[in-house]
Parts: structure tokens; sequence; C-alpha cells
């Protein structure tokens, strides 16, 4: 694969950053790279077809374009957004491309695939930094001998996703941007749609573990299949309405209403009851001893042990 | 505590903190805590060196030390944030639950065995950390503390660390996942071999062990010599198939093993080793809550802290019980006493007697 189509795909790499040393930030790259956020928040993470080189070249600039005005407007809820999308855009790529390909993305990341016994491993440490905590990827479900977990082609794949999604999470503050990035934000701001939502629970109401995820997605953070399905399995047992829950889920980066309202439809339907203590620890949610057995025996506590619980 | 009980406690302390042996690695990034009344009574200390952290413990003279398991650029910078975290070792704190003020020192150990299946099967073997990179320490009072400094793991977050405590304890083990059924017929039902490494392994073993020990405790069927060896033997090679037992059946039987795993791992502290700014007691302090060394331990086996955690002293103290205490063996003496009792003890039994609060210096 050409330097340029590696850098237009995993636009994160140094084949990128060498590539795009001398373009300048011109409009028409900080105006793509405001396209690019929006594309982010409208959840379409096609690629964008390019054909010549200076195109390729703008588009490889595009990211770090992106990049700039997000580190700008520390906004979290876009930059989660973004995130994501680049992420899965990544990982579509990554789905086309060859094992060669996978692995020299991953290297990128410090993921560093080994044989061992005639298995893929990597080491214990980077697995425990990209896999997500969901039951699948939990180190009690795997293979781990030696300090090397076993992945399959596609846990690898998952690994870099997620690797992806954190690195460009991680967005470095932007202090005196030029004043192209500082338009483009202004004008990305205006552009969002308006419907700020506001999360009003009352604070202590809660068992911490709940608390805990009410306090990421008010931070817009990124919450995982198993952590989703037991908030709002918790939600919908205290009776909250569908429009409150939904409002809350609206701050997740990837929020869709028709998922969410066929998913909440779906949990009321089978009268899910809320996973025990026990299953909540094991999505790695449990984040405080409150030795009640189940999220939902909180409400039986008398207010001085909630009050000695949340410290 | 009388006030000149105490007096002469700090006393004793600071004679063996002159020339007490500390190695903490990369001292001077490491954020100091100490406490007289409570464990942590002030924090954000520090020290460049060994010196100038010895020369504060015979001035000062605290019951408590602690340093931080994390590395910092400023570890005296307050707050949290402006230290900037480097890293943190990784800490494994196991303690004995037991009731009563003496409880817990009958018990030490029950904590013994966990520490070394904590060491061996899990932060060596599976964790893959070689000796060189763990410490284990003697708490100073009823459990143990394990550190470990290997690459790669200090700069683990505080979620990260989570999934190892919780791999340790067992938590969320779905051992379903272990097998695996074959499309074609006959049926086929592969799984774990004993000679894997973690949880597959273990429980791989754990199997035959049960076959051997109670053979139809999993089904009557093994009762039958023929049949659990022929089954045994499938095992070993990863197949689980070798039974007439329906397999879908077989694997629900297995729960009876599966329950037996967590059992045998460490109940560990959660918050210690999540904890990413968590202050733990100085190896080679003393506990100021008994008298006892927060020991570095060599040889787990070997190790009894009531008898190898005391401090070197040939005097002899004179101390009147105020309550009852129940059977401690301390210093290879097992005794109990009365209230109202005046005995004449060899310093650290006295010590551990008037810190506890059971006694004071007559």
């Amino acid at each position: 694969m050409e330097d340029s189509d590696f850098a237009l795909k995993y636009p994160f790499s140094s084949e990128a950053k060498r590539i795009i040393r001398d373009v300048a930030l011109t409009d028409s790259v900080v105006e793509l790279g405001a396209e690019r956020i929006k594309k982010a928040l409208r959840k379409d993470s096609s690629a964008r077809v390019v054909i010549d080189e200076s195109s390729k070249k703008e588009e490889i600039a595009s990211f770090a374009a992106a990049r700039m005005i997000l580190g700008h407007l520390r906004n979290t809820f876009i930059t989660s957004k973004f995130a994501v999308n680049e992420s899965k855009a990544v990982r579509s790529q990554l789905d086309r491309d060859g094992r060669k390909i996978v692995e020299r993305v991953a290297s990128r990341f410090g993921i560093a695939v080994g044989e061992h016994d005639g298995r893929q491993k990597i080491d214990l440490p980077t697995y425990l930094k990209y896999s997500i905590r969901a039951p699948y990827y939990r180190l009690i479900n795997r293979k781990l001998t030696n300090g090397f977990v076993e992945i399959s082609d596609n846990d690898l794949k998952r690994l870099v996703e997620e690797a992806v999604r954190k690195h460009v999470e991680d967005i470095p503050l932007v202090k005196n941007a030029p004043e192209s990035i500082k338009k483009a934000g202004e004008r990305l701001i205006d552009e969002l749609p308006k419907s700020e939502t506001t999360i009003t629970v009352r604070e202590g109401d809660h068992p911490p573990c709940i608390l805990k995820l009410l306090e990421s997605a008010k931070k817009h953070e990124n919450l995982n299949h198993s952590a989703r399905w037991f908030f709002a399995v918790y939600l919908t047992k205290i009776n909250m309405g569908e429009e409150a829950i939904t409002g809350i889920y609206a701050n997740l980066p990837d929020f869709n209403q028709r998922t969410t309202a066929y998913q909440l439809s779906h949990i009321r339907k089978k009268g899910y009851n809320v996973p025990s203590c026990a299953t909540v620890m094991s999505y790695g949610l449990c984040c405080a001893v409150c030795r009640v057995g189940n999220p939902i025996k909180w409400h039986k506590l008398s207010e001085q042990r909630k009050k000695e619980i949340l410290g | 505590m009388k006030e000149q009980d105490l007096k002469r406690m700090k006393k004793i302390f600071a004679s063996y903190y002159e020339t007490a042996e500390f190695s903490i690695p990369e001292i001077e990034k490491r954020e100091f805590g100490i406490g007289n009344v409570k464990k942590i009574d002030a924090r954000h200390l520090d020290f460049p060196n060994v010196q100038s952290f010895r020369s504060y413990l015979c001035n000062n003279t605290p019951m408590f030390v602690s340093h931080s398991a994390a590395y910092y650029e400023f570890p005296a910078a307050t707050p949290m944030q402006k230290k900037q975290w480097k890293g943190a070792d990784l800490i494994f704190d196991l303690d004995i639950h037991a009731e009563g003020k003496y409880g817990p020192y009958r018990k030490l150990d029950e904590v013994k065995e966990d520490l070394d299946r904590l060491v061996n099967d899990f932060i060596r073997n599976d964790f893959g950390i070689s000796q060189e990179h763990i410490i284990m320490v003697f708490s100073g009072n009823r459990g143990y503390h394990v550190h470990v400094r290997a690459p790669g793991f200090t700069e683990l977050g505080g979620d990260e660390r989570r999934e190892l405590v919780d791999y340790v304890m067992g938590q969320g083990l779905n051992y379903r996942e272990f097998f695996t059924f074959s499309e074609h017929r006959p049926p086929k039902m592969f799984g774990p071999r004993p000679d894997e490494g973690g949880y597959r392994g273990r429980m791989a073993r754990r199997t035959v062990d049960l076959l051997m020990k109670n053979p139809s405790a999993i089904s009557r069927l093994f009762a039958n010599e023929k049949k659990r060896e022929f089954f045994i033997g499938g095992i070993k090679k990863g197949n689980w198939s070798k039974t007439s037992l329906k397999l879908k059946d077989l694997r629900e039987r297995l729960k009876i093993v599966a329950d037996t795993l967590p059992v045998s791992s460490v109940n560990t502290d959660v918050g210690v080793t999540q904890d990413l700014s968590k202050l733990i007691r100085v190896p080679n302090s003393i506990h100021g809550e008994t008298g006892l060394i927060a020991k570095i331990v060599d040889d787990i086996s070997s190790f009894e802290p009531l008898r190898d955690a005391v401090l070197e002293s040939k005097e002899i103290m004179k101390i009147k019980f105020t309550e009852d205490v129940p059977e401690v063996a301390l210093m290879g003496e097992s005794r109990s006493f009365r209230k109202d009792e005046a005995k004449e003890l060899p310093l650290p039994a006295a010590m551990f007697y008037v810190l506890k609060g059971s006694a004071v210096i007559s």
C-alpha cells in the first residue's frame, strides 16, 4: 500500500504526520476538518473518496485540523463523538485491510503481537490498556499465561479500535489557536442542535455505581454495552419515564434516538430485573462497598448508612 | 494511652529508626504521610533521600509512617493534580477479618496461604512478573502488602488495576466460556487442558482432582473407574466429550468445580489496588498499634510475624494489664493475661500490649 493511501486511512500514523508536514493550514483544510467533526456528530463514519495526491494530503491534514478545533473547543461531548466515529471508521478500514496492515497500525499504539506456542498473544499491560470492560474481554475469561493474553484476529482489531478511540479522545489543549480554527469552532458550536439535555436526578438517591454512570453520562463519556443495559434497567425499575431516560442517554457520544427507544421498550417488555451486585461487579461497574446485594436495594438503606457509604 | 507511656514508646521507635534499613525505590518521587492519632494525620510530605527521611523519623517519631505507591514529579505539591503522577507500584493488600481485638493474631497463618497463592499462582505464573519485581511486606498488624514494581504495570490506571484485582478475586468468572461445542456428529465439547495457565488450567486441574477424590460428585457415572479414566484422558487433551453424558448437561454439572475456583483466590482489599494515590505503610517502619515492624518477607513459609517482626531488644519492661487478654502466641510463647496482673515482659511483648491499649507501663 502506498504511504499516502495508508495515511489517508490511518491519519494518526507517523506516515500521515510526515506527509502533512508541509501542508499549510489553509481555510479549505480547516473547513474539511470542521466537516469531519460534523460527520461525527451525524454518526457518518464513511470515508471520503479522494483521488488526486493534493486532495489526499488535504484530507489527511483535515484530521489534524479537526483535532486542533477540538483542542481549542475543549468540549468533551463533541470530542467523544469524534473519537468514537474516527475509531469506527478505522475499524471498517481494518476489516478491509490485510493482516500486515492491522499489525502495522497496532504497533503504532505499542500493541506488539507475538506468537507463543503457535498462538497469537499480546502482553498483559497492553491488553489491560486497550480491552473494553465487556464480559467477553474480562481478563478472567481469557487465556492468560505468563503475562501474555491470547487474542483472535477479531480481538486484535477491537483492541486497535479502542486504542484509536483513546488516542483521538486524548486531545492536547490548543492555546492561542489560529483565527481560522477559532472561527470554525464557533461555527460548529452554533450549528449544534440546541436541545441541551439536562439531567435532573437528585444525587444521593442512587447507589454509587449508578451515580458514577450518571457522572459519565453528564461528561458525555462513552459507556459499553453492559453499562448501558444495567443503567437502563435500573432507571426503568425506579419508574423513571422513558423520556427522562432518553434524556440521559442523549448525552452519550453515539446516542441514537431510535435504538434507545427500541431498547427501552424491549427492557420494559421483558421486565428484566436489576442485575445483582455480583453481576454488576463482573461488568466492572461496582465502585463501592454497600453490601446491599442488589443496587435496587439501595433505596431500603437508612439515610445515615447511605451517607456513610458515599463518604 | 498515658502521655508518659506514649513518650516512652516514641523513644523506643526513635532508637530503632536510627539504624533501621530502608530501601525505598525512588524515594524522592514519593509522597509521605505520617500519623499519631490516626494512621494518617498529615500527608504531602517529601524527602530527597533516606538520610533526611531517617532524621525526620528520629526527631519527630510519628506512630505511623506511609509512602505513596505512586511516583510524582512534585510529591509534596497540593492539590493532588499538581503532583503530576508518573506511575505507581501495583499494591495488593491482604487483611484478616476476625472478631475481637486479638482474634486476627490467631489467624495470621491463614493469610499466609493466601499470600503464597497470590504471589506464586497469580502474580508470577499468570501475570508473568518475576520475583525481582515483587516484595512482600508484613503490614505490622494483621495482614500483608505485596508491592509489584514491574515495567508496564506501574503505568496502569485505576480501572486496569481493578481488572487485575477482579481477576485475582475471581470476580465475573464465566466458566461456561471455557467450553466450545463442535457442530459435527458425534457432538464434541472442547475445553481447557490441565497444563494451561490461568483459570482455564485451574479449572481442568480441579476437575481432575475432584474426579479422583470424589468420583461421583460430578456424575455417578464416574464412580465407574473405566468411565472416569476415559473421561480424564480426554480432559488432558482438552477434549471433554469422552463420556456418554449429554455435553450441555455436563457443562452445567461442572459448575460445582467452577464455584471452588474463586474460593481459592485471594480476598484482596479492592480499594488499595485501585486507588492511584494510596499511601501504604513504609516497609521496615513500625506499626504504631502493635510495635511490630512492617518487615519485608523473604521466605513466606518460614516467616512468623509474631516472632520475626518484633524489635530486637534484650530489655525487660514492667507493665500492668488493664483488661483481660486472651491467649496470643507472641515471641514463641502462648500466654493469656488477667486484668490488674503485673508482669515483667520482654520489651517487644510489653510494647505490643501497651500499644494495643490492654496494659500500662508500671
